[in-house]
């Protein structure tokens, strides 16, 4: 499979801080890959390089065989970005702004892809209305707007509902999905987890301008998820009282309260190993008896905490 | 819990379903086969065009301000001082005046319109959706600087109308007097355009019209003769290149120059030309926009 976003060794740094270390990135034609790291990780450094707002850099990166950088004008054309920093144009009524921006990249016939566009994203009623007073909400529309105004084949959403309610949250993943199955690649990075476990084929996580994770969303939650048993006791209680053969891991969440976790590795299955009996088998053994149990697997936000965490920690910088 | 690959994690390919895959590849042909056949003029038209709007939609503050305040000086410097001086150079002060003027106008408002727009879109964060355009340096430099100079031969042209409608004889050689417009406004949109895309605050679009181009205006001869001056001041202004631009057009409007006209022709011509070069460099380099 020919990647339509390829890049090579890639590297940027400012000053002496390196924001992006030697990334190599492939993403496919038609997924929605979602590119996750806690701030200031280099993302944004990255979709830079990518759509001409950063020029040196180290490293390849072409898009559709095109060298970002030799191939300006055609690269361009190919890409659409929704910058994470809200803006506005304050001289202009919305349909405007998104006409001009089409204009820029030759669209002819800009009123009606504007109009098309403004309806889509429930903005037909601010048509008129000078960008500057927009709410934030309707602003990161506008913006999503102008991003597709050329119709892009590879869409580069950074933080795309940051400040958006639920509701339009909702229909903006609508819209997401819409694109893609017309035929627009998306790349996404976002704070939110939620939206890249409900969006996302595939996952990066990138840490300290690395990129230290690359896995297909399910497959990131059955390798590296974790299902646990959260048990109260009726008398205090140690994880050293439990061999290590029990379960994956033992915290300890009060004095008579231990969360038990396991390996989830077939977590499609409803109950893959038979982890209760030889629990309670334990539990017999060590004369305790459970008064409460409650179970749970862990979410992407945990897998991430975990594996930006250890990549910290590779470093000896702690935890985060 | 696995511990991943803190370098180059492994290449996993996406499963999708092959419509999706399908769909993309065409959708990029599609853009791919347009994108190769755009040449860009019609993205730097629309540029040109988003510039002219954005002036006009202000013409109050674009437009009639300056022209207002410009008549004003005409008003009390010709009529309070034009009984005193009665002629420079043969001609009635009045009639000197007003290149100077139309002149100083003209280095304002071009100046400003590119400095302003370019910087204030730094400011609201706009510039982002022009960087990341197909248009080329000299695509964004020619829409800029063509959209300034039409506002300040607006401006300009406005205020030599009204003088003539007042009755002053500024009409010697319209053609030179349109080309050295041109020229002057070009040289100064681009030196504006150059300070928005440097400038990192407000202080630094007024720094150039305030600290330079009104002294310099002020002093290139746009109120006197140099030749009025005592010596070495006459010799000093010889310096200053806005007495060459400002001799140039009282050459077109009146027949009458302090200075040769050639050499103020080839000075305005190559300050179009070094800023120009100086532009195109700035944003094909993305220095003051792009880290």
């Amino acid at each position: 499979m020919k990647a339509i976003l390829d890049i090579r060794g890639v590297s940027k740094s400012f000053g002496n801080l390196k924001a992006v270390d030697d990334i190599s990135l492939q993403v496919y034609p038609g997924e929605i890959f979602a590119l996750l790291g806690p701030n200031g990780a280099g993302k944004t450094t990255l979709i830079g390089c990518i759509s001409g707002l950063i020029q040196r850099f180290e490293g390849q990166i072409s898009v559709a065989g095109y060298d970002v950088r030799e191939h300006y004008p055609v690269v361009r054309q190919l890409v659409g970005l929704v910058p994470q920093e809200l803006n506005f144009d304050g001289f202009f009524k919305s349909r405007h702004v998104l006409e001009y921006q089409g204009g820029f990249f030759g669209v002819r016939q800009y009123r009606k892809r504007a109009r098309d566009l403004l309806a889509d994203f429930s903005l037909s009623a601010k048509a008129d209305a000078n960008s500057r007073w927009l709410s934030g909400g309707m602003k990161r529309r506008l913006m999503i707007c102008k991003a597709l105004m050329h119709q892009p084949a590879l869409l580069f959403l950074d933080e795309p509902t940051a400040g958006v309610d639920v509701e339009l949250r909702d229909e903006l993943w609508q819209y997401v999905r819409r694109l893609r199955a017309n035929g627009t690649t998306i790349v996404l990075t976002t704070h939110y987890l939620e939206e890249a476990e409900n969006l996302a084929d595939r996952i990066g996580v990138i840490n300290d301008g690395q990129l230290v994770l690359l896995e297909r969303r399910n497959e990131l939650l059955s390798h590296y998820g974790e299902r646990w048993l959260e048990v109260r006791f009726d008398r205090d209680v140690r994880p050293e009282q439990f061999s290590d053969a029990c379960c994956n891991r033992i915290e300890r969440i009060r004095e008579n309260q231990l969360r038990f976790y396991f390996r989830d590795s077939t977590m499609q299955e409803p109950d893959p190993e038979p982890v209760l009996p030889r629990l309670l088998e334990e539990f017999r053994e060590a004369g305790l008896v459970p008064l409460r149990i409650e179970g749970g697997r862990s979410r992407l936000e945990d897998i991430f905490r975990k594996v930006v965490g250890n990549h910290a920690a590779g470093k000896g910088e702690g935890t985060r | 819990m696995k511990e991943p690959d803190r370098t180059h994690p492994r290449e996993v390919l996406p499963e999708l379903p092959p419509e999706w895959r399908e769909a993309a590849l065409r959708h990029t042909g599609e853009v791919r086969q347009r994108a190769v056949g755009e040449s860009g003029w019609w993205g730097t038209w629309c540029l040109f065009r988003k510039e002219m709007h954005r002036f006009l939609s202000i013409a109050g503050q674009s437009i009639v301000s300056p022209v207002l305040t410009t008549m004003l000086w005409y008003l009390v410097f010709g009529y309070s001082l034009g009984d005193r001086l009665d002629t420079v150079n043969g001609i009635p002060y009045t009639d000197f005046l007003v290149p100077g003027l139309v002149m100083m106008a003209m280095i304002t408002n071009a100046f400003l319109n590119s400095g302003f727009s370019f910087f204030i879109g730094k400011v609201h964060g706009t510039v982002v959706d022009l960087m990341v355009t197909p248009l080329k340096p000299w695509q964004i430099t020619l829409a800029y600087t063509g959209a300034s100079v039409i506002r300040a031969i607006m401006v300009g042209g406005v205020i030599w109308l009204v003088a003539a409608v007042m009755g002053a004889g500024t009409t010697y050689n319209v053609g030179w007097t349109l080309l050295f417009m041109l020229l002057t406004s070009a040289a100064f949109a681009l030196l504006g355009l150059a300070t928005g895309i440097l400038a990192k605050d407000f202080d630094h679009i007024n720094f150039i019209p305030s600290f330079l181009l009104i002294p310099l205006t002020f002093l290139g001869g746009v109120f006197y003769s140099v030749k009025m001056l005592p010596a070495p001041w006459d010799q000093w202004s010889l310096l200053n290149p806005i007495v060459y631009m400002v001799n140039g057009l009282r050459y077109g409007m009146t027949g009458i120059s302090d200075v040769p006209v050639l050499p103020g022709l080839a000075m305005a011509t190559v300050s179009v030309v070094v800023g120009l070069v100086l532009v195109v460099w700035l944003l094909s380099t993305g220095r003051g926009l792009k880290p």
